[in-house]
C-alpha cells in the first residue's frame, strides 16, 4: 500500500504547489507590474520599455523642473504632494491613536467585567467593520452637514475613530482573552492599586496587541478612500484622494511612481505590524 | 517582633502580640447565580476564628466553598453576607490591594515578563521601598526559600518546585499578617509533595506568620495542619487539631472524608458511664464510649482500619466483636488491606500488619475472621437518619 | 467608606472604560444612520437640500410603489441594484474558487514557510487598494500589459477588449477581496480533523466522496463567512465600477455617489444607500441564524 501511496501523493503536491505558486503570481504580479512600470522612460505608453529611469521618482521629489521627457502639464508639484501625505499622516496618527485608546478601553471593560449589556455591546462593536463604507459616508456626510461642522481633517478623524476603533477592539480582545487573570490578582494581592496593576502588569502583557491594533488602525486610515471620499470636504485632502484624483484624470507615470512609493511604505508597516502580531508572550 | 511592612497603602500598624479574635470569619455567606435554577449557596454561615501564628488549614472537596472562602478573605470576592474582621476591625469595605495578606496562588502568577527578582520584590516596589532596602530583602528572602543567585532568571526557565518558591518568597517579602495558600503543591508531583509539605510546615515556624491553607487532600492537611477547619457544601462541618478531627470526627461527612471508616448505624440500648452499647438494625450489638450520649438515641459508630484486628476464635472482648468472611486481600505495602463480608450484605476494611509473627493467621479469601477492637476506639457520631448497618 | 464596597468600585471604571465608544458609536455611529433612515423619507429640496415632509416617494422611483405626481418608477434603478447583486455574488464565488484549494496548499505546508506565506498572502491587504485597481488598470487597458504582450507575441491582432466591462469590475474586486475570503477559510481548514478525513477513506470512500461528504460539510463555516466578508463591501462598492466598468457598468453605490455628490438629491441616495444596509442586514440574519443552527446541531 506504501508504494502505491507515493506517485499519487507526490502528484497532489506537485498541483497543490503549482496552484499555490499561480495563486501567489495572481497576488503579486500586478504589484510587480507597477514596480516595473515606475521605471520605464516612456511617458506615453507604459507598457512598452523605452529604457529605465528614476525621472518619475524625481518629479515627485522636485516637480517639473527635472529634465527629461514628460509632460509638465500633467505633473504635480512637489508641495502639493507634500502637504497631502502630511495631511494623511495628521489624522492617520490622530485616528489611530483616538482609537487605540477608545479600542483598547472598550476591551478591557468587555473582558474584565460581567454586566448586563455585555452582549448587546459585543455585536455593537463589530457593527462599523459590516456597515458597507458607502453606507457610513454618507451618513457621516449627511450628519456633519446637519449638525453644520465643517467639513475638513477634523470631520475625516472623526469618521475613522469611529470605525477604527472596532478593529483595535478585536485585536486587543484577542490578546487579552489569551492573558493570564491571576496576574492581575496576584498584582492586587501584592499591594499594587488598580491603575499601578494595569500599567505594570495588564498593559506589558497586551502591549503587543496595542501596539498591532495601532498599526493596523493607523494603516486602514491611511489607506481609507471611500468614507473619506464623502466627508473630506473641499479644503483638506489626503493620500488616497489625491491619487484617486489624479487617476480620474488619467494615467501618468508620476502616479506610478508615487504609487510604488505608497506600496513600499504601506509593506514597511504591515510588515511590523504582523511581526509584532506573530510574537509570543 | 511582626509589623505590617507596607508604607502607604496599608491601613494600620500592630505590633504582634497575640490577640483573641485576630482574624475572625463571622458568618461568612455568599451566592452565586448559575444559570438553571436556583442560586448556589457557596459560603453558608462560615464562621472560623483564625489564631494569630497557626497553621489552619481548610479541607472539604471541590465545590465546598474552601477557595471562595480564601478569596473572601484576600479580597478578590466579596461576602454576600457576614463579616470579615481582623483586630475586630471591619475588612469588607478595604479593596484588596490594601488588605495585610498575601496570597500563594495555585498557578503561581508569576509575571513572565520580569525575572525572579523583580517578581520577588513587586510588592516593595509598589509600597516604594528604597532599592537598597529592596534589594537587600530580595536577596534574603531568595535565601530563605533556598533559591539564591537565581534572581536572574524568568519564571519560564524554572521547574515548578523553583517557580512555587518564588510565588512563596514573593508574598513573605512583605511580611503579611497572613499567608493565603490555593492549593500551591497540586501541580507538584507526588515526591516534591511531600518534600514541600515539610518545607512550609518549617518555613511558618520560623517566620511566625499564619498561614490559610487550602487543599483536598485529607493526608497533606493531617501532615502540616496546627488546625483543620472541614468544609462542605458551604458549611463548617469540624474545626480542630488533626488528632481530634481524626479520631473524633464530629459527624459522618468528617468520619469518610477525612481517613477511611468503617460505619455502624443503631440506637443505644445500654449505657454504663462512658460505656455503651449500640444495637444496630440488624441486630449487632457493639460497644463503644462516648458522652454526651442517652438511651435511644440514634447514633453512627466510626471504626478505623487501623483500629480492627483479625484475632484467634478465642480472643476479643464480648461486645466488641465482628465475625466475617474474607473477600479481598491487597498488599499495599507495610500492611495488607483486608476487605471481609460480616453479613447483612456489609462490608468492613482493616489493616492487618504484613509481619511474619500473624502468618498463621488465615487471611486468604473466603476465609472464616474474628475481627474486634477496643471499646475506647470506637467512636460515636450522632446519626442523622436511620439506615440499615 | 460606609457602602463602598469592591462592587461599587469596580462599577466606576467599568463606566469610566465604556464611555468613550459609547460616545463615539452613539453620536457618530447610530445617530448618523438613523439619519440616513429618516432622510430617506424626506422630500428633496429645489436647490438641493430636504424639505422635512414625509416623502415616501423616493422608494416609489426606485421599486414603482408608493409614487406620486413627481416620482415616476424607473425600472433602472432596481437592474443597477440587480446588477450589483449580481456582480458581488460573481465575486463571492471567484474568489471562493480561488482561494479554497489555496488554503489547503498553505494548510499542508510545514510550519516556517507556513507563516511566510501567510505573510505573503496577507500582505497586500494592507497596501492600498486603490493601488492594486490602478494595476489592474494597467494591466486591462488596450495599451495595457496583457494586451502588449499578446500583441508583441503575435497571438492577437486587435486589442481585446477587456476593460470597462463587467468582467474587468469582478476581475477587479476578486483581486481586492481575496485575503477577506482567504482568511476565514483558512482559519477553517487548519482547523479540520484529519482523523475524519482518514475516517472516511477507511470507511471505503473514494476521494470525490470525501471531498463532498466529510471535507466540504466541515469547511462549510469558513465558506459562509468569507462569503458574508466579501459580499457586503462587494455590494456596495462604486470605486471599482468607476475605473474599471467606466461609464457601461454602473452598480448602485455609483448611483449613490451621484446623488449625494453631483445631483444632490440626498434622499434618493440615502433611500438606495437603505436598500443596500437591507441586503446586507439580511444576508447577516441569514448567516447568523445558520451558524447558530449548525452548533446546536454539532452540541445534539
Amino acid at each position: 500500500m506504501r508504494g502505491r501511496r507515493t506517485p499519487l501523493r507526490r502528484v497532489w503536491s506537485a498541483l497543490f504547489n503549482g496552484y499555490g505558486l499561480l495563486f501567489l503570481a495572481f497576488l503579486y504580479l500586478p504589484l510587480g507590474l507597477i514596480v516595473v512600470y515606475s521605471f520605464n522612460a516612456n511617458p506615453i505608453n507604459m507598457a512598452v520599455w523605452t529604457g529605465f529611469t528614476l525621472d518619475w521618482y524625481a518629479t515627485i521629489f522636485r516637480g517639473a523642473s527635472v529634465e527629461g521627457n514628460f509632460d509638465a502639464a500633467f505633473t504635480e508639484s512637489p508641495e502639493r504632494i507634500f502637504a497631502v501625505v502630511r495631511n494623511s499622516f495628521a489624522v492617520a496618527l490622530l485616528a489611530a491613536g483616538l482609537s487605540t485608546v477608545i479600542g483598547t478601553a472598550t476591551a478591557l471593560a468587555l473582558a474584565r467585567f460581567r454586566f448586563v449589556g455585555r452582549r448587546f455591546y459585543q455585536a455593537l462593536l463589530l457593527l462599523p467593520m459590516l456597515v458597507p463604507d458607502i453606507v457610513l459616508g454618507i451618513a457621516l456626510l449627511i450628519f456633519f452637514v446637519g449638525a453644520g461642522i465643517e467639513l475638513g481633517l477634523l470631520t475625516i478623524v472623526i469618521g475613522h475613530v469611529t470605525f477604527l476603533s472596532s478593529y483595535v477592539f478585536v485585536v486587543v480582545s484577542a490578546r487579552l482573552a489569551g492573558m493570564d487573570t491571576t496576574l492581575e490578582q496576584a498584582s492586587a494581592d501584592l499591594g499594587a492599586g488598580p491603575i499601578t496593576t494595569f500599567r505594570r502588569i495588564t498593559l506589558p502583557q497586551i502591549m503587543p496587541g496595542v501596539v498591532g491594533g495601532f498599526l493596523l488602525a493607523f494603516i486602514i486610515s491611511l489607506d481609507d478612500v471611500v468614507i473619506t471620499y464623502f466627508i473630506a470636504g473641499v479644503g483638506s485632502q489626503t493620500l488616497p484622494l489625491f491619487v484617486l484624483a489624479m487617476m480620474r484624470r488619467g494615467l501618468r507615470p508620476q502616479i506610478t511612481a508615487l504609487a510604488v512609493l505608497i506600496l513600499l511604505f504601506s509593506f514597511a508597516v504591515a510588515s511590523i505590524g504582523l511581526f509584532l502580531r506573530s510574537r509570543k508572550p | 517582633m511582626l509589623y505590617f511592612h507596607n508604607s502607604k497603602k496599608h491601613w494600620m500598624r500592630r505590633r504582634g502580640v497575640h490577640r483573641l479574635g485576630f482574624l475572625q470569619i463571622a458568618t461568612a455567606y455568599k451566592e452565586y447565580q448559575t444559570p438553571e435554577g436556583p442560586p448556589v449557596k457557596a459560603l453558608n454561615g462560615v464562621s472560623i476564628d483564625v489564631r494569630n501564628n497557626e497553621f489552619l488549614t481548610l479541607l472539604g472537596p471541590s465545590g465546598c466553598g474552601k477557595t471562595t472562602l480564601l478569596k473572601c478573605i484576600a479580597g478578590f470576592e466579596d461576602l454576600d453576607g457576614g463579616d470579615l474582621l481582623l483586630d475586630g476591625l471591619s475588612l469588607r469595605s478595604v479593596p484588596a490591594h490594601r488588605r495585610p495578606f498575601n496570597t500563594v496562588f495555585q498557578n503561581y502568577a508569576l509575571f513572565p515578563h520580569m525575572n525572579v527578582s523583580q517578581n520577588v520584590g513587586y510588592g516593595l516596589d509598589v509600597a516604594r521601598v528604597a532599592r537598597a532596602e529592596r534589594d537587600r530583602r530580595v536577596a534574603e528572602m531568595l535565601e530563605m526559600v533556598g533559591l539564591a543567585g537565581l534572581g536572574g532568571r524568568r519564571p519560564s526557565q524554572l521547574s515548578g518546585g523553583q517557580q512555587q518558591r518564588v510565588a512563596l518568597a514573593r508574598s513573605l517579602v512583605l511580611k503579611p499578617r497572613v499567608l493565603l495558600l490555593d492549593e500551591p503543591l497540586s501541580a507538584l508531583d507526588r515526591k516534591m509533595r511531600e518534600a514541600m509539605q515539610i518545607e512550609l510546615k518549617t518555613l511558618q515556624h520560623s517566620v511566625g506568620i499564619t498561614f490559610v491553607f487550602v487543599t483536598h487532600d485529607q493526608g497533606e492537611a493531617l501532615a502540616m495542619s496546627d488546625r483543620i477547619a472541614v468544609l462542605a457544601q458551604g458549611r463548617l462541618q469540624q474545626i480542630g487539631t488533626p488528632t481530634e478531627v481524626y479520631d473524633r470526627p464530629a459527624n459522618e461527612f468528617v468520619a469518610n472524608f477525612v481517613g477511611t471508616s468503617n460505619l455502624f448505624t443503631g440506637r443505644v440500648i445500654a449505657q454504663d458511664g462512658p460505656d455503651l452499647t449500640v444495637e444496630t438494625a440488624n441486630g449487632r450489638r457493639l460497644r463503644a464510649q462516648g458522652t454526651g450520649f442517652s438511651m435511644g438515641d440514634a447514633v453512627r459508630l466510626v471504626l478505623r482500619p487501623e483500629h480492627l484486628a483479625i484475632v484467634a476464635p478465642d480472643q476479643g472482648q464480648p461486645g466488641c466483636i465482628i465475625d466475617g468472611r474474607v473477600t479481598d486481600a491487597v498488599f499495599v505495602g507495610s500492611v495488607i488491606q483486608v476487605h471481609a463480608d460480616v453479613g447483612f450484605g456489609r462490608r468492613v476494611m482493616l489493616l492487618h500488619p504484613h509481619d511474619s509473627r500473624n502468618a498463621q493467621l488465615d487471611i486468604a479469601p473466603g476465609a472464616a475472621v474474628r475481627i474486634a477492637y477496643a471499646p475506647a476506639s470506637a467512636h460515636l457520631i450522632a446519626a442523622e437518619g436511620g439506615l440499615a448497618g | 467608606m460606609k457602602g463602598d464596597t469592591v462592587r461599587t468600585r469596580q462599577r466606576n471604571t467599568l463606566l469610566l472604560l465604556l464611555a468613550p465608544v459609547t460616545l463615539i458609536l452613539a453620536a457618530f455611529f447610530m445617530v448618523p444612520l438613523g439619519i440616513v433612515v429618516v432622510y430617506s423619507f424626506l422630500e428633496p429640496g429645489l436647490y438641493g437640500g430636504v424639505e422635512w415632509t414625509w416623502y415616501p416617494f423616493n422608494y416609489g422611483r426606485i421599486l414603482g410603489w408608493p409614487l406620486n405626481d413627481y416620482e415616476e418608477f424607473d425600472p433602472i434603478y432596481l437592474l443597477i441594484f440587480l446588477n450589483s447583486l449580481k456582480f458581488a455574488l460573481l465575486t463571492v464565488l471567484f474568489s471562493l474558487l480561488i482561494c479554497y484549494p489555496a488554503a489547503f496548499w498553505v494548510s499542508r505546508m510545514r510550519a516556517g514557510r507556513k507563516g511566510l506565506v501567510l505573510f505573503l498572502i496577507t500582505l497586500p491587504f494592507f497596501t492600498s487598494f486603490l493601488i492594486r485597481i490602478y494595476a489592474w488598470l494597467l494591466l486591462l487597458r488596450p495599451t495595457g500589459f496583457i494586451n502588449t504582450t499578446l500583441q508583441t507575441a503575435g497571438l492577437i491582432a486587435e486589442p481585446l477588449d477587456m476593460l470597462f466591462s463587467g468582467f474587468a469590475v469582478v476581475l477587479g474586486m476578486v483581486y481586492i477581496f481575496t485575503p477577506f475570503m482567504f482568511l476565514p477559510i483558512y482559519a477553517n481548514v487548519e482547523k479540520l480533523d484529519h482523523s475524519l478525513i482518514r475516517a472516511s477513506q477507511d470507511l471505503g470512500a473514494n476521494p470525490v466522496q470525501t471531498f463532498l461528504r466529510v471535507i466540504l460539510p466541515l469547511t462549510a463555516p469558513g465558506i459562509a463567512a468569507g462569503s458574508v466578508i466579501v459580499f457586503i463591501p462587494a455590494l456596495g462598492n462604486f470605486i471599482v465600477p468607476s475605473f474599471l466598468g467606466g461609464s457601461k457598468v454602473q452598480m448602485t453605490g455609483n448611483v449613490i455617489e451621484r446623488s449625494f455628490l453631483q445631483s444632490r438629491d440626498w434622499p434618493f441616495g440615502a433611500a438606495l444607500a437603505l436598500l443596500v444596509m437591507a441586503s446586507v442586514v439580511l444576508v447577516l440574519m441569514v448567516h447568523a441564524v445558520r451558524s447558530g443552527r449548525s452548533r446546536d446541531r454539532v452540541v445534539a
